[in-house]
């Protein structure tokens, strides 16, 4: 899944290759400087896949945690040793997280080399209008892919308590990722304003306030808090679930 | 072997903690000693006489005035036309940094985009990212310290303040109400209601920072609507020397840079962007009715809406000057945002077209005229059969 999120840059970086120049304001951001500067397949990429795919990924990864031990018939194994159910859990959600840290540094990192292998690296210019250089870019790209690791760990959350539900691996992936898109078409709504600030996905876009000039910190700060509540009340009720289960496969 | 309800207890317990510390924080913190009392007046000095020059700071706008909202995405949405009134809708973040009255920077905060506007001593830059233009501007080097330095007639901020109250008295009454919470600083209310009964604006809310006498605030209320029709506070404020490099703008590589001439004795309406607004000056519109009932007046084809080619002088047919004519070039689908807008907004009425916002009615009559004012329609309409 990492090579198929990997190919999201790849993807990118050939087409911007092999069209013509972009017009500015067309597009998904960043999209036109990336010919002047390599390093943006790297942001344009992660803006691209935050959507839809890194919440696929992770919900896969993140709902096939427990279901996927029951659905092949391995969970009660696993809970004969001596480990105890919340060390599986904690252990399983480990796991995930580990997978929602590595998915966008995957992107990062290959949209960041496949930019320098296809176009030029110089002075990255950030939305405030001011330059920095190619290692401080390559640090920004960093605090990015830090800030999306961040934002799918409420995701996982779900997952994981989505995985405790059934046996069925299937349907927890589903229901996780069905969850991402619904969180994101409320997060549309003009209507729902105030539900707005409570919705997982509600920052994840807010990913470009680490490219402006100073840094604006304020939505790595909400954003991390938010995740933390979600991490806190999901996880909570994948160890209610999780304990009181009768595993029977 | 624990019950099966104790094991649900976290997940019960987490949320109800949760709640309970979203709730604690959102309680306004009136902990804090009150300021003490004091008179319109002196809440007026006070901010007349602050001497906060350097601030770093976030700013909140938010516009309630019943416009309909600008579209965000697509090709209408990066229009330099509709920059200004997508300013009118719609909430916004700004961050700004003040240092001394030569340095400024303010950064508008758009969703992956910026704009900015930075002022250098005498350097003026605009930038925006959203299509990677930039404009320069070189103010006259004497522009930041012309002020300081005028001869004499200065009028002290206490004659000021006495002044702007003397004069306010007779149309509007000032009190300052409980003290407000911005940004974390107990501050004065300052409010303004209108002693006009007609006047659509209901009141004008001043938060002046009860320590420096800084101004955090501002918060217009509409006749007939809860929330503010428009407010731009402060949520986030140091009044610290920003760091210096923040004010050095050089437009990034592969940027359209556009220079931008300025009239020699003019520099007032490059400091402001209020460009429009000097326009109007010097199309001078007439004013009938006084204090908050004031009804501008402009003539036939003083002011040049958007999306509306400039009406040739030579051609004296009102019907040209009707900026809401179905005019064929705009009918070919070059209609830019904010005409488009306009069509929107504005409703038929007898005698013309009205564009009703909860604080502001725009009458453009259909003989070309067009009246403005915080009233309602009918003193509008009064005020344009008047001549």
């Amino acid at each position: 899944m990492l090579c198929a999120l990997a190919a999201i840059p790849v993807l990118i970086a050939v087409a911007v290759r092999l069209s013509s120049a972009v017009p500015p304001g067309r597009g998904p951001a960043f999209l036109d400087r990336i010919t002047q500067n390599g390093l943006f397949v790297g942001v344009t990429a992660m803006l691209v896949s935050v959507p839809l795919f890194l919440p696929l990924t992770v919900g896969v990864v993140a709902g096939d945690t427990v279901a996927g031990e029951a659905g092949l018939g391995t969970l009660r194994y696993l809970l004969v040793a001596p480990a105890g159910r919340v060390r599986l859990l904690l252990v399983k959600y480990a796991g995930a997280v580990a997978f929602a840290v590595a998915a966008p540094l995957v992107v990062a990192l290959v949209g960041a080399a496949i930019g320098a292998a296809l176009f030029p690296v110089g002075p990255v210019t950030l939305l405030s209008g001011d330059s920095i250089g190619a290692d401080e870019a390559m640090l920004r790209l960093l605090l990015i892919a830090a800030y999306l690791a961040v934002s799918l760990m409420g995701l996982s959350a779900i997952g994981l308590f989505m995985s405790t539900l059934t046996d069925v691996p299937v349907g927890a992936m589903a229901s996780t990722v069905v969850l991402a898109v619904v969180s994101q078409v409320l997060d549309a709504l003009p209507q729902l304003e105030w539900l707005h600030p409570w919705l997982f996905s509600h920052y994840w876009l807010d990913f470009a306030d680490l490219l402006r000039q100073p840094v604006a910190w304020d939505s790595f700060l909400t954003n991390s808090l938010l995740q933390g509540g979600y991490v806190a009340v999901f996880g909570a009720l994948a160890y209610g679930r999780f304990i009181t289960k009768d595993v029977l496969s | 072997m624990m019950r099966k309800w104790l094991r649900w207890m976290p997940a019960v317990a987490v949320p109800a903690v949760i709640a309970a510390g979203v709730l604690s924080g959102s309680l306004p913190a009136s902990a804090g000693d009150p300021l003490p009392e004091k008179t319109p007046q002196q809440v007026l000095l006070m901010m007349a006489q602050h001497g906060e020059k350097s601030l770093s700071g976030t700013l909140e706008q938010s516009s309630e005035i019943g416009l309909p909202e600008l579209p965000k995405t697509g090709p209408a949405a990066a229009s330099a036309e509709t920059a200004w009134l997508e300013l009118l809708t719609g909430p916004h973040t700004a961050r700004v940094y003040l240092d001394g009255p030569g340095k400024a920077r303010v950064q508008v905060m758009d969703r992956m985009a910026e704009r900015n506007a930075v002022r250098n001593g005498d350097e003026l830059w605009f930038y925006n990212s959203k299509d990677n233009t930039a404009a320069h501007a070189q103010l006259p080097a004497d522009a930041a310290t012309r002020h300081d330095n005028r001869p004499g007639t200065v009028p002290t901020p206490e004659d000021v303040a006495d002044k702007f109250l003397a004069k306010l008295d007779a149309s509007t009454e000032v009190t300052v109400g409980p003290d407000v919470q911005v940004a974390g600083r107990a501050a004065y209310n300052l409010v303004l209601t209108p002693a006009s009964e007609v006047t659509l604006v209901e009141s004008v809310a001043i938060a002046v920072d009860g320590a420096s006498g800084l101004p955090l605030g501002v918060e217009v209320k509409a006749r007939g609507q809860a929330e503010p029709a428009f407010s731009v506070a402060f949520t986030a404020l140091t009044l610290e020397t920003p760091d210096s490099g923040i004010f050095n703008f050089t437009p990034p590589p592969g940027a359209t840079v556009e220079e931008i001439p300025l009239p020699a004795h003019h520099e007032k309406a490059a400091v402001a962007p209020s460009d429009a607004a000097a326009a109007k000056a010097a199309k001078r519109p007439t004013v009938t009715g006084t204090g908050w009932e004031s009804v501008l007046e402009f003539p036939a084809g003083a002011v040049a809406l958007p999306g509306q080619t400039p009406p040739q002088t030579e051609v004296p047919d009102p019907a040209a000057a009707n900026p809401l004519r179905p005019d064929p070039s705009v009918a070919g689908g070059t209609s830019s945002g904010a005409a488009a807008l306009l069509e929107q907004a504005a409703v038929a009425v007898p005698g013309g077209r009205l564009v009703s916002t909860s604080l502001v009615n725009v009458l453009i009559l259909d003989d070309g005229r067009i009246l403005a004012g915080s009233v309602p329609l009918e003193r509008l309409q009064a005020a344009a059969t008047q001549r």
